[in-house]
C-alpha cells in the first residue's frame, strides 16, 4: 500500500496486529480491537444494512498530510479539508492527542477514523456563545478524515450552526464525527444544514455524545440533495439528562442517505425526543434507523420516537425504524412511522381554490418540512435552511 | 340559468348515491338544498367542485352552458365555482395569508389581472377580516390549523369575499356555529348577494335561512330532487319532516 493512499477494503477481515502494521505500532491497542472486532462496514454489517457502504468503501482514496496549519482570526469556525484554518475570538481551539473515545460504539468507523486521527481538533467553548462552523472541502478523489472533540462549560448555552461547502470535491469520501461532553447543567444546540448534490463527495459522519446530569442537547440536521451520505449517532444520557433531536430529509436521485442512531438513556428522569421528517422523490432511499435504549439504571424516563415520510413518486424507499429497547417498567415511551403521499384531502382543499396541482404538491412539500425548520430559533439561520430546502427542492421538478 | 344539472348519477366508491338529479341555479338566486342524512347533499357539492370520491356515472353538470364534467377542480375553481367545506381541513405549515393571496393571485393571473403583492393584499383583506370579525393572527397562522368549528367556517367565507366566485355551494357552513358567528358568516355571504351570483346552500336547519333568504328550496331524497318550492317550504318541513315530501314525490 502507498502511504499516499488508501483502499479501506483492504482493511477488511484483519486482526488488530496486521491493523497495527497498516497504521502503525503507536495506535492504542483498544481501537485496534474494536475495529477488527466490529469489521468493516458491508451491506450484512447491522449498522450500515441499508446504505450499501460498499462502493465507496472500495476504491483507492489519495490521502492527505495532515500538518495542522497557524488558526488565523476569522468570523467562521473554518476548516478546509480537516485542517482548521480560521477561529472566532476568543474561542479555543486547538489540536490534541485523542482522550475520549466511546469504547461502546457501534460503529466501525467511529473507530477507524480515530485510528486514522490521532490528533483531534479540540473546541473548548467558554460562556453562552454562538459558534458558525464551516467545512470545506477542495480534494478530489481524496479521504478527508477529521475528528472534533467538542467541550463546554457547565451552566452555560451554546449554538454551534454547521455548514458545508465543497469545490472540485468530488470522488471524495469525508470521514468525520464529533466527541462532545455536554457538561452538567448546560445546553449545547447543533444545527447542521448540509447540501451536497450531484456527488460533490460523499460523507460518513460518525459521532459520539456524552449528555451530563441535567444537560441537554438539541442536534437538528438539515440534509438536502442527490448524494449519499450517512450519519450514525451514539448518545448517553446521564441523570435528568435531556436530547431533542430532529431530522429533516429531502432526497432526489439516487441518493441514500439519512440517520442511524443509538440513543442510550443511562440516568434516572432523562429524556428524549426524536422526530424525523423525510421527503424523497427520484429514486432515492431515506434512513431512519433509530433505537432507543433504556438501561436499568434509567427510572422514569421519558422517550418519544416519530418518523413521517412523503414518498413523491414510485422507486423511493423509506427505512423507517424507529425502535425502544427497555429493561424497565417506570417510564414514559412512545413510538411511531408513517410514510404514504401527500394528503388527498389537502391536495383538494388547495386546487379547490383555484391553485394548480404542481404548485398545491409544492406548498405541501414546503409546509411539511417548514414544520421542522421553523423550529431553529434564530430568524437568520432559519431562513438560510429553509433558503437551502427551497434552492434543492425547486431544482426538481413534481410532475403533475 | 348559472348552473344547469341534468340527470346526474353519481357514486362514491361502489354506492350510486346520486340518482337522476335534476337541478337548475338561476343567476342570482339563492338556492336552499335540505333534505335527510344520506340524500346526497354532500355529494352533489362534491360533484359540482370535482371532488376525487365522487365517480359521476351518467348525466352532465352545465356551467354557462358548457359541460365540467372532465375539468380538474382547480379550472372549475378558476372558472368561479366555490365550495365552502363542510369540515375544512387543516394544513399545518401553509401559512393562512400566503394560501390566500396565492389562490386570488391564481385567479388574477387567469382573469389576466396584474398579481398583487404582500401589502397590496394585505390591504385587500382588512375590511373582510373586520367584517367578518377575525383577529388579524388568524391570516398569519397556519391553514386552519387549531381553529375553533367557527373560526374555520369563518375562514371559508373569508376565501369566499376575496375570490368572488359566481356560483357558491355553502355545504352546512350554520353547522357548529354559536348566533354572533352565524350572524358575522350571514352577513358576509349577504354581502355577495348582487343579484350576478348563484348560491347553493347546504343545510339541516332553517336558523341560516332567516338570515339569507333563499329564493327557492329543494328537498333532496334518495339522490333525487323531489320538491322545489319557495321559503314557506321550511315552515312545512319543520311542522311535518320529509316523510311527507316524500309521499308529495310519490316515491
Amino acid at each position: 500500500m502507498k502511504p499516499d493512499s488508501l483502499n479501506l477494503h483492504a482493511l477488511q477481515d484483519k486482526s488488530a496486529e496486521a491493523l497495527a502494521e497498516v497504521f502503525g505500532a503507536k495506535q492504542p491497542k483498544s481501537l485496534l480491537d474494536k475495529f477488527s472486532s466490529l469489521g468493516l462496514p458491508s451491506k450484512k454489517s447491522e449498522a450500515y444494512r441499508y446504505f450499501d457502504p460498499e462502493a465507496l468503501l472500495d476504491k483507492t482514496y489519495k490521502r492527505l498530510a495532515y500538518v495542522p496549519r497557524e488558526i488565523r482570526e476569522g468570523e467562521k469556525l473554518e476548516i478546509v479539508n480537516g485542517v482548521v484554518i480560521t477561529a472566532p475570538k476568543n474561542l479555543r481551539v486547538y489540536y490534541g492527542a485523542d482522550s475520549q473515545v466511546d469504547s461502546e460504539h457501534y460503529d466501525p468507523l467511529y473507530f477507524l477514523g480515530h485510528i486514522l486521527s490521532p490528533s483531534v481538533i479540540i473546541i473548548e467553548i467558554d460562556g453562552d456563545r454562538e459558534i458558525e462552523l464551516l467545512h470545506r472541502y477542495t480534494q478530489s478523489d481524496t479521504l478527508i478524515h477529521y475528528r472534533i472533540v467538542i467541550k463546554n462549560q457547565s451552566n452555560r448555552h451554546a449554538t454551534i450552526y454547521e455548514s458545508f461547502e465543497s469545490e472540485g470535491a468530488q470522488g471524495s469520501l469525508v470521514l468525520y464525527g464529533y466527541d462532545i461532553t455536554v457538561a452538567q447543567d448546560s445546553t449545547l444546540r447543533i444545527i447542521k444544514n448540509q447540501t451536497i448534490n450531484d456527488d460533490a463527495y460523499a460523507m460518513i459522519a460518525s459521532h459520539h455524545v456524552q449528555v451530563e446530569k441535567q444537560a441537554s442537547i438539541i442536534l437538528k440536521t438539515f440534509d438536502f440533495g442527490n448524494t449519499s451520505a450517512i450519519q450514525l449517532l451514539k448518545v448517553d444520557l446521564g441523570e435528568h439528562a435531556h436530547i431533542d433531536v430532529g431530522h429533516l430529509l429531502y432526497l432526489s436521485g439516487k441518493a441514500k442517505r439519512g440517520s442511524i442512531s443509538q440513543i442510550i438513556h443511562k440516568g434516572e428522569h432523562s429524556s428524549s425526543v426524536q422526530e424525523a421528517k423525510n421527503i424523497l422523490e427520484g429514486g432515492s432511499r431515506g434512513i431512519f434507523d433509530a433505537l432507543i435504549r433504556v438501561e436499568q439504571t434509567a427510572k422514569y424516563t421519558k422517550t418519544q420516537q416519530n418518523s413521517k415520510s412523503i414518498l413523491l413518486n414510485e422507486g423511493t424507499y423509506m427505512v423507517a425504524k424507529p425502535q425502544l429497547e427497555i429493561y424497565i417498567d417506570e417510564l414514559e415511551a412512545s413510538h411511531g412511522a408513517t410514510t404514504g403521499q401527500l394528503d388527498k384531502k389537502q391536495l383538494f382543499y388547495l386546487q379547490s381554490r383555484g391553485i394548480s396541482q404542481q404548485e398545491a404538491k409544492k406548498m405541501l412539500i414546503i409546509a411539511f418540512a417548514k414544520t421542522l425548520i421553523e423550529r431553529v430559533k434564530d430568524t437568520r439561520h432559519q431562513e438560510m435552511i429553509q433558503e437551502s430546502f427551497e434552492r434543492a427542492f425547486y431544482g426538481k421538478r413534481i410532475d403533475g | 340559468m348559472t348552473l344547469e344539472i341534468k340527470d346526474l348519477h353519481a357514486k362514491i366508491g361502489d354506492k350510486e348515491i346520486l340518482k337522476g338529479l335534476n337541478l337548475i341555479l338561476e343567476e342570482g338566486k339563492v338556492h336552499a338544498i335540505m333534505g335527510p342524512n344520506g340524500a346526497g347533499k354532500s355529494t352533489l357539492s362534491k360533484a359540482i367542485v370535482g371532488h376525487y370520491d365522487v365517480e359521476v356515472t351518467q348525466g352532465d353538470i352545465l356551467y354557462k352552458n358548457k359541460s365540467i364534467i372532465d375539468m380538474e377542480a382547480e379550472e372549475r375553481a378558476l372558472e368561479g365555482i366555490f365550495l365552502s367545506f363542510q369540515h375544512p381541513v387543516e394544513i399545518p405549515g401553509v401559512n393562512n395569508a400566503y394560501f390566500l393571496r396565492t389562490a386570488l393571485n391564481a385567479k388574477r393571473k387567469h382573469e389576466g389581472k396584474e398579481e398583487l403583492n404582500a401589502a397590496e393584499f394585505l390591504r385587500a383583506m382588512k375590511g373582510h377580516l373586520e367584517a367578518l370579525g377575525m383577529k388579524s393572527d388568524m391570516i398569519s397562522r397556519s391553514l386552519n390549523e387549531g381553529f375553533s368549528g367557527g373560526e374555520k367556517k369563518r375562514n371559508e367565507i373569508l376565501q369566499m369575499l376575496i375570490l368572488e366566485p359566481k356560483v357558491i355551494i355553502l355545504d352546512e357552513i350554520d353547522s357548529g356555529l354559536d348566533i354572533d358567528a352565524l350572524r358575522a358568516v350571514s352577513e358576509g355571504i349577504n354581502k355577495m348577494k348582487d343579484g350576478k351570483r348563484s348560491f347553493l346552500v347546504i343545510t339541516h336547519y332553517s336558523r341560516i335561512l332567516d338570515y339569507i333568504e333563499p329564493d327557492y328550496i329543494h328537498v333532496l331524497k334518495e339522490g333525487k330532487v323531489v320538491k322545489t318550492a319557495g321559503i314557506e317550504l321550511v315552515e312545512h318541513l319543520e311542522e311535518h319532516g320529509y316523510d311527507t315530501i316524500v309521499e308529495d314525490a310519490g316515491l
